[in-house]
């Protein structure tokens, strides 16, 4: 089966049935995951933290490390598979920002990650419908073109679906 | 339920892990000291032909790009840098341990070099940045070896980790630790600081590498040190590059704040940064076990 894999910061979309599209070890990372019911597409971006402003040149080369360059980037490509430029009718999931065992809210990376990505979602009008966000464990993610369906895994643990 | 091991049992792996080469061990004493210079670490590595090779050939990777070869080994020293000549060396030593695949914690060959080496960039930046009086080096090095021994019982870990993580989340454990303890009788930090000892790393290594989790309990003097890769080592595994299943199952400690000054700015700007050097180390470091 044919695999569409997006390293830290890498974005992209899949219409190919049959294909998967998957992101490894998400720790602090948030995977945001737009399905277009319309063309059947799915988008993926793996996202590493929340906003560009700390490193302009970075986001300038990659995007989709930053929540909010990385979904107007991810919108963009999934227009050329024909999806609506706003995200109209997609469907959001969100997984990953896991923290590690912390009280200090220096190191809370994840938390911060899935509030931006919240926030630049509003912006758009988009909402997600499922997430599978926190706790203190890695995940690994892939979505299958065909149904839609995403799955997901960490070391140590049964896999599980969302 | 796994057997646990008694304490002979511990170090009678331990001893079956071959030694450190030499001028590894000459090179790791070296650069633990507060006043030493490059050209002593130039010296050391010309007593080792074998070291030579492998760092000339480091150099002059694609990973580095340089237009012309560099054919001496006093430049590609000093172009390379301390750190790097230090990973060679302890690649080239003990490459078997750090690529063990750690099967106990559901890792896969390579894991561990990668959260190493991750860690040790890490730890580095959280040297240089954080003001506090740490050698970059040598918080480098020690995010190295942190986690040596993970590679020592990951062996008689196998098929513990769905319990052990069982056990964090129902509470019965406080960590990755206390579940390694009721599996085989030891955490990791205590096999390899076994191993630290039999391979006599300077004392700040040790500490390293027995006190990563549990920083504040490092004597006065390396307590910095510790406390940055123990800062390293979260980061690496908040980026995806733990080892398996253990990873993020420890409690970071807030008393880092004493020694180490670190705002959430600085700690996205050390994500990034560990980003973008572990593909180019990483990628120069691979030509190191090539022949």
């Amino acid at each position: 089966m044919g695999q569409l894999t997006l390293g830290v910061g890498e974005y992209g979309a899949s219409n190919i049935i049959g294909e998967e599209v998957k992101t490894y070890a998400l720790g602090s990372c948030i995977a945001v995951i737009l399905l277009d019911p319309q063309t059947r597409t799915i988008g993926m971006a793996h996202i590493a933290l929340p906003d560009s402003s700390i490193n302009k040149n970075k986001a300038a080369e990659k995007p989709g490390y930053f929540a909010d360059t990385a979904i107007p980037a991810l919108l963009e490509e999934m227009a050329r598979y024909g999806c609506h430029k706003k995200g109209k009718g997609m469907v959001v999931k969100l997984c990953g920002g896991a923290n590690v065992m912390d009280t200090n809210d220096t190191f809370q990376i994840g938390k911060r990650n899935a509030l931006a990505i919240k926030k630049i979602l509003w912006a758009h009008d988009m909402g997600a419908v499922a997430e599978d966000l926190g706790g203190n464990f890695s995940r690994t993610v892939s979505v299958s073109v065909e149904s839609g369906l995403v799955t997901l895994s960490s070391p140590g643990r049964p896999s599980w679906q969302l | 339920m796994n057997k646990k091991l008694s304490h002979s049992e511990l170090l009678a792996i331990v001893k079956s892990v071959p030694m450190l080469t030499p001028s590894a061990n000459q090179l790791l004493q070296l650069t633990a000291q507060e006043d030493h210079d490059l050209a002593d670490v130039v010296n050391l590595v010309k007593t080792d032909a074998k070291l030579t090779a492998r760092v000339l050939k480091v150099v002059n990777s694609a990973a580095f790009g340089l237009l012309s070869n560099i054919t001496s080994i006093d430049r590609a020293i000093s172009y390379l840098g301390e750190r790097i000549i230090v990973s060679i060396a302890i690649g080239d030593s003990a490459g078997k341990l750090f690529d063990k695949e750690l099967a106990g914690y559901e890792a896969t060959g390579g894991d561990l070099w990668r959260h190493d080496l991750r860690t040790a960039i890490a730890a580095r930046e959280v040297a240089s940045q954080s003001g506090a009086d740490i050698s970059p080096d040598l918080a480098f090095t020690a995010g190295l070896l942190h986690d040596i021994g993970k590679a020592l019982i990951s062996d008689y870990l196998l098929g513990t980790a769905p319990d052990a993580i069982q056990m964090i989340r129902s509470d019965e454990s406080v960590d990755y630790l206390t579940a390694e303890v009721a599996m085989v009788g030891f955490d990791h930090t205590q096999a390899g600081y076994e191993l630290a000892k039999i391979w006599q790393l300077p004392e700040a290594l040790v500490e390293v590498i027995r006190y990563h989790h549990q920083p504040s309990q490092a004597g006065e003097a390396n307590r910095a040190l510790v406390y940055a890769v123990h800062l390293g080592d979260n980061i690496a595994m908040l980026s995806g590059f733990g080892t398996g299943a253990d990873s993020m199952q420890y409690p970071l400690d807030p008393g880092y704040g004493n020694y180490l000054s670190l705002t959430p700015i600085d700690l996205e700007n050390i994500i990034l940064t560990v980003d973008s050097e572990f593909s180019k180390l990483q990628e120069s470091l691979t030509a190191n076990g090539e022949e």
